[in-house]
C-alpha cells in the first residue's frame, strides 16, 4: 500500500467506512511508516477540535417559532383539488411504467405469442366440435343445471317459472345464449337470480328475479345474509324501478327484527325513497323493533319532513306508542 | 440475524410512517404535519449547525417542509422518507452557503433571532471546562478556528463533512441526498478534511 492510498483510507477508518480487511491492511502500513502515523495524528486533532464547534439542540423557542409559521403558511395554501391529487397519482404510475418499459415489451410479445397459438388451437377444436354437433343434434331432455360461471354471464334474457312448479328457467348469454334450468333451490339458479336483480338494461328482469328471490325469503329458505339477502337490500336501495324495490322490501320484512343491516336499509327506504308507496309500506314494517332508538329517530324525523301527510300520521302513532311498550 | 431480516424489520419498522406518507399523499394535512413533528428536530439541528443562524434555520425550515408538502406526491418510496427530505434540506442550505460565500457574510458565531450572538461553547455541558478555565478558553478558541475553517471550505465540502462528522450518516446515503455516487463523497470527504487540517495548522 503507498502512502496516498493509505492517507485516503485513514479518514475512512475514521469514520468507519473502511472494510475490515483493508482496516488490517492499514494498520500493519501504519506501524511501519512514521509519516502516515503522522496523518493519522493529525486527523485526530482535526477531530478534537471539531469537537469544540458541537452539534446543539435547537432551542425550544425557535421550535416553537418555524412549527407556527409554517402551520401559517400551510393554513394560506389552498387545499389540493382532486384532479391535481389524480394527476400526481398518474404521473407516479407513468413514472413506474417507464422504470420497466423492457419487462413491458416483454410481456406484451409472450402475451401476443401465447394469444396466437391458444387462439389456433381454440379455432380448431371448435370446428371440430361445431361439426360433430351438426351431425348428431338431439332434443335430449333437459339436463341437470351445470353452474355457470359466472364471469362468463353477459346478461340474463328470462325468468320463467313453471306454473304449479318449483322449476325455474333462466335464460342468460354467453357469447352465446345459454340456457340452465332447476329448481329454485338449486345454487345455480339462486346465482343467477342475484345476478340478475341487478341487470341494468331491463327492469322486468329485475322485478321476475327480486319477486322470485324475495319470495324465497319470506318463506325462509336459505335467505342467507351475505347471499340473497344482500341482494335484496341493494335492490331496495338502488333499484331505478319501484316495483322491483317494493318486492325486494317484502322480501326483506321476516328479517327486520334480527339483522341490523336489515333495518337500516329498511330506514334508509323510509327516508330516502322517493316513492310514498315504499315509504308507506317501509313504515308498516317497523313495527316489531319501533322502540329501537335509531327507529325511533328516522321516525320523528318522517313524522316532521315527510311529503305525504298519511305517513307523518303513521309516524306520529308509532311514536305515540312508544313510551307505552317502553 | 441476517440481512433479509433486518430489510423486514426495517419495513416492518417504516410501516406506520408509509401509513402516514401515504395519507399525507391522499390529501390529510394531520398526517403531513405528523411527519413534520417526526422530522422537525434533525431538519433544524441540521440547517442551524451548517448556517449558524436561527434566522436562516427557520426559513430553511418553513422553505423545506413547504416543499416537501407541496412534492410529496412525487414521493415514490424508492428511497426512505428520511433521506428525501433531507435532500431538500441539503440543497437548500447548500443554496444558502452559496449565497453566502458571495456575499462573502461569513458567520464564525451563531446569531440568534433578535439578532444577538449565541456563545454555544458557554452552553456546551463540559465538566472538565469548569474545572479548568484555561482549558475552557482553548476550547473557544479552538471552537472559532474550526468555524473559519469550515467557513473557508466549498459549500459542498462543507455539506459532506457535516453529514459524515456531524450528523454520522453514511457515505452511500450521503451521496444519494446530494444526488451523486457514494465514490464521489467519499473524494469530497477527503478533501474537506485535507483543508480543514491545513487550514487549521496555519492558524496555529
Amino acid at each position: 500500500m503507498n502512502c496516498e492510498l493509505a492517507h485516503e483510507r485513514i479518514v475512512l477508518a475514521a469514520y468507519g467506512e473502511l472494510p475490515d480487511e483493508q482496516v488490517h491492511e492499514l494498520e500493519r502500513h501504519l506501524t511501519g511508516c512514521p509519516e502516515c502515523q503522522v496523518e493519522r495524528e493529525q486527523l485526530s486533532a482535526l477531530a478534537a477540535a471539531a469537537a469544540c464547534h458541537p452539534v446543539l439542540e435547537p432551542p425550544a423557542n425557535l421550535t416553537a417559532r418555524a412549527r407556527l409559521r409554517l402551520d401559517e403558511a400551510l393554513d394560506a395554501l389552498p387545499p389540493k383539488r382532486w384532479y391535481e391529487r389524480l394527476g400526481g397519482r398518474l404521473m407516479n404510475n407513468m413514472a413506474r411504467l417507464q422504470a420497466a418499459p423492457v419487462a413491458v415489451a416483454l410481456l406484451l410479445l409472450a402475451g401476443t405469442g401465447a394469444g396466437a397459438i391458444g387462439g389456433y388451437e381454440f379455432a380448431m377444436n371448435r370446428a371440430a366440435h361445431v361439426a360433430a354437433q351438426a351431425q348428431v343434434e338431439t332434443l335430449a331432455a333437459p339436463q341437470a343445471p351445470a353452474t355457470p360461471k359466472l364471469d362468463e354471464v353477459a346478461n340474463i334474457s328470462s325468468i320463467v317459472r313453471q306454473p304449479n312448479s318449483n322449476m325455474v328457467e333462466v335464460r342468460y348469454n354467453r357469447v352465446v345464449p345459454q340456457r340452465v334450468e332447476g329448481s329454485l333451490e338449486d345454487p345455480a339458479i339462486r346465482q343467477l337470480l342475484m345476478v340478475a336483480s341487478g341487470d341494468a338494461n331491463s327492469a322486468g328482469i329485475r322485478d321476475d328475479s327480486v319477486g322470485l328471490l324475495a319470495a324465497e325469503c319470506r318463506a325462509g329458505r336459505s335467505c342467507n345474509p351475505a347471499g340473497i339477502r344482500d341482494a335484496l337490500m341493494t335492490a331496495l336501495r338502488y333499484d331505478r324501478n319501484a316495483n322491483v324495490r317494493e318486492k325486494a322490501l317484502r322480501g326483506l320484512e321476516p328479517y327486520i327484527a334480527e339483522d341490523m343491516r336489515v333495518r337500516n336499509a329498511v330506514l334508509e327506504a323510509l327516508l330516502y325513497d322517493n316513492d310514498a308507496r315504499i315509504r308507506g309500506e317501509a313504515i308498516g314494517l317497523l313495527e316489531p323493533v319501533e322502540a329501537d332508538t335509531t327507529v325511533r329517530q328516522v321516525l320523528s324525523a318522517v313524522a316532521t319532513s315527510d311529503q305525504s301527510p298519511q305517513i307523518r300520521n303513521v309516524s306520529r302513532q308509532l311514536l305515540s306508542r312508544v313510551p307505552e311498550i317502553q | 440475524m441476517n440481512g433479509s431480516g433486518r430489510a423486514q424489520e426495517r419495513l416492518r419498522d417504516r410501516a406506520p410512517e408509509m401509513e402516514l406518507i401515504r395519507e399525507a399523499q391522499a390529501g390529510s394535512r394531520a398526517a403531513f404535519d405528523a411527519l413534520v413533528r417526526q422530522y422537525e428536530q434533525q431538519v433544524l439541528r441540521l440547517a442551524l449547525h451548517l448556517t449558524g443562524s436561527e434566522q436562516d434555520a427557520e426559513d430553511i425550515y418553513q422553505e423545506a417542509f413547504l416543499k416537501a408538502y407541496r412534492y410529496l406526491g412525487n414521493f415514490r418510496f424508492e428511497c426512505s422518507f428520511y433521506t428525501w427530505i433531507y435532500r431538500i434540506v441539503t440543497n437548500l442550505c447548500l443554496d444558502q452557503l452559496r449565497r453566502r460565500k458571495t456575499r462573502r457574510e461569513e458567520q464564525a458565531v451563531v446569531v440568534d433571532h433578535s439578532g444577538d450572538e449565541i456563545d454555544l461553547l458557554a452552553s456546551v455541558s463540559d465538566n472538565r471546562s469548569f474545572s479548568n478555565p484555561e482549558r475552557e478558553l482553548d476550547r473557544k478558541v479552538l471552537g472559532q478556528h474550526i468555524q473559519e475553517a469550515l467557513g473557508k471550505l466549498t459549500p459542498r465540502e462543507r455539506m459532506v463533512f457535516e453529514l459524515k462528522h456531524y450528523q454520522g450518516l453514511r457515505l452511500r446515503t450521503i451521496g444519494e441526498m446530494l444526488n451523486t455516487t457514494e465514490e464521489t463523497a467519499k473524494n469530497t470527504l477527503f478533501r474537506a478534511t485535507k483543508k480543514l487540517r491545513a487550514h487549521l495548522a496555519e492558524m496555529r
